[in-house]
């Protein structure tokens, strides 16, 4: 989980978007999509574009991607 | 779109980690089931009541308030459940929380507008038919209370349990 690489905890992320912290737990557990400001708020707290930390598929962990990357 | 969830006083209160205990689903269903059955046994009560030949006694309201007294710390327990999104003004939700509120409005509106249909045609039709204007009045008072605890209810029921916020700092 991105929010779990950057070692971010679940009140910091929220604070940083605009949302109580159990929206961002609904989030991350697939039970709830965000609104587009929101994705994008999201994906500008983690200097990512969006569609690095949203998908309709499955992401790959941030850190298995580099692992892979590495020569 | 609200954007930065003000921490009102009412707000706070809600999203005190000490009540994380009334987040369960199972706390939330046994808050509607109690919420449920203390409605009933009001009507209940006042059927009973309206059908002894000794009329409208004090023991009957006396019963009737205790009622409404226990139905105090009842909600408030329910709505520790779903962190009084109900009852907080719309600055102080997300945009997650106001789309619960509003689905679960949505999803009861119409055995809402039944219950409150029935409450005062049935109340009026009762009054002015067969003269009870006090059983009119209580079992229509009873319905009106209960279309607006729906939402409540259907909220409460369908939230699922919230991850404990321990294992997700």
């Amino acid at each position: 989980m991105l929010r779990a690489e950057r070692r971010v905890s679940r009140k910091e992320l929220a604070d940083g978007v605009g949302v109580h912290p159990q929206t961002v737990g609904y989030l991350e557990r697939g039970e709830y999509s965000p609104s587009l400001a929101l994705a994008l708020r999201i994906a500008r707290f983690f200097d990512l574009p969006v569609e690095a930390v949203f998908s309709l598929d499955p992401l790959p962990a941030i850190g298995s991607e580099l692992t892979r990357r590495t020569p | 779109m609200t954007t930065s969830p003000d921490q009102t006083f009412l707000a706070r209160t809600f999203e005190d980690g000490r009540y994380a205990w009334t987040r369960t689903h199972r706390v939330r269903v046994r808050a509607v089931l109690a919420e449920a059955a203390l409605l009933g046994a009001l009507a209940v009560a006042t059927l009973v009541q309206a059908l002894t030949d000794d009329g409208w006694t004090t023991a009957y309201f006396l019963a009737w308030s205790a009622g409404m007294l226990l139905f105090i710390p009842l909600h408030s327990l329910l709505n520790l459940g779903i962190r009084g999104v109900f009852d907080r003004g719309r600055h102080s939700l997300d945009e997650h929380q106001e789309g619960l509120r509003e689905h679960s409005h949505s999803s009861v509106g119409w055995p809402m507008t039944a219950l409150t249909f029935a409450a005062w045609a049935g109340g009026i039709a009762l009054a002015s038919g067969t003269g009870h204007t006090v059983l009119a009045l209580c079992l229509g008072f009873l319905l009106w209370f209960a279309s607006g605890l729906l939402p409540y209810w259907h909220l409460a029921w369908t939230l699922p349990d919230e991850e404990d916020d321990a294992l997700s700092a």
